[in-house]
């Protein structure tokens, strides 16, 4: 199982900002390693975000991210105490998730 | 960012407030992706538009991109990207050269920005192409990116 998802949430004006760490080897399936063998395919393939249990970006990804995926995204309106979710499912059928909650600016 | 574009942006962002109940952004409306991964494994950006129905977006200055204009890592490349076309409910990311070119697609509710920071993989020097959509209709931008060290086969 993959290390914990590291998420921040901060407020900007009226803005929140989530920053989003996904530990993940996001494996191609077309790369050799040092041994010359070609790891099978092993990548997250959707994101999902919410705000307090609402859906708010869904997101596909494809093997063109990087390895431990490194997010930014942008809400409106978010005030202090309000709780954001990330959550995540890769192409085994394996999921990670973590919330946060806004703190006061 | 440069101190301009990063005012712009947000100044822009915030002229989307006034779309919001007039039923051009309408809370609520599905936001699922579209989960079909065949644009995934398509193996050229012209497969890319023709399978999500993007080929005939619309050239514009209304999305910002940033991105090293040399990378010298292929296998993280940071990238940052936002719409400042009101409406704006998709963004995609396409890497002509990459032997997998879509990078990523993401759906935006009307609680979120269209704009989001990542890194990305790049197996050599190639067009990147980012493609909102808004209201039904598909428009781009793009910019070449050169690689010093390939990121696909580490």
């Amino acid at each position: 199982m993959s290390d914990p998802i590291k998420i921040r949430a901060s407020i900007k004006g009226s803005e929140g900002e989530v920053r989003v760490l996904m530990p993940h080897p996001m494996e191609t399936g077309l790369r050799k390693d040092p041994s010359g063998r070609i790891p099978p395919a092993h990548f997250i393939i959707q994101v999902s975000l919410s705000l307090n249990g609402r859906s708010v970006i869904e997101g596909a990804l494809g093997t063109s991210v990087s390895a431990n995926p490194l997010f930014a995204f942008q809400l409106k309106d978010v005030k202090a105490g309000d709780r954001v979710a990330v959550s995540w499912l890769d192409n085994t059928g394996q999921k990670g998730a973590a919330e946060a909650v806004f703190g006061a600016s | 960012m440069n101190r301009r574009i990063f005012l712009e942006l947000f100044s822009k962002a915030g002229a989307v407030a006034p779309f919001i109940g007039s039923g051009l952004l309408r809370p609520g409306q599905a936001l699922a992706v579209d989960f079909n991964r065949a644009p995934f494994e398509a193996k050229t950006a012209a497969d890319v538009l023709r399978l999500t129905g993007t080929g005939g977006a619309e050239a514009t200055r209304d999305i910002f991109l940033k991105v090293p204009e040399v990378a010298e890592n292929g296998a993280s490349v940071p990238i940052e990207i936002a719409s400042n076309i009101p409406g704006t409910t998709r963004l995609m990311v396409i890497i002509d050269k990459n032997p997998l070119p879509l990078a990523l697609q993401f759906n935006f509710g009307p609680e979120a920005v269209p704009r989001l920071q990542t890194r990305l993989r790049m197996a050599e020097s190639s067009r990147l192409r980012i493609v909102a959509t808004a209201a039904g209709k598909h428009y781009t931008v793009f910019r070449d990116v050169k690689v010093t060290v390939g990121g696909c086969g580490d």
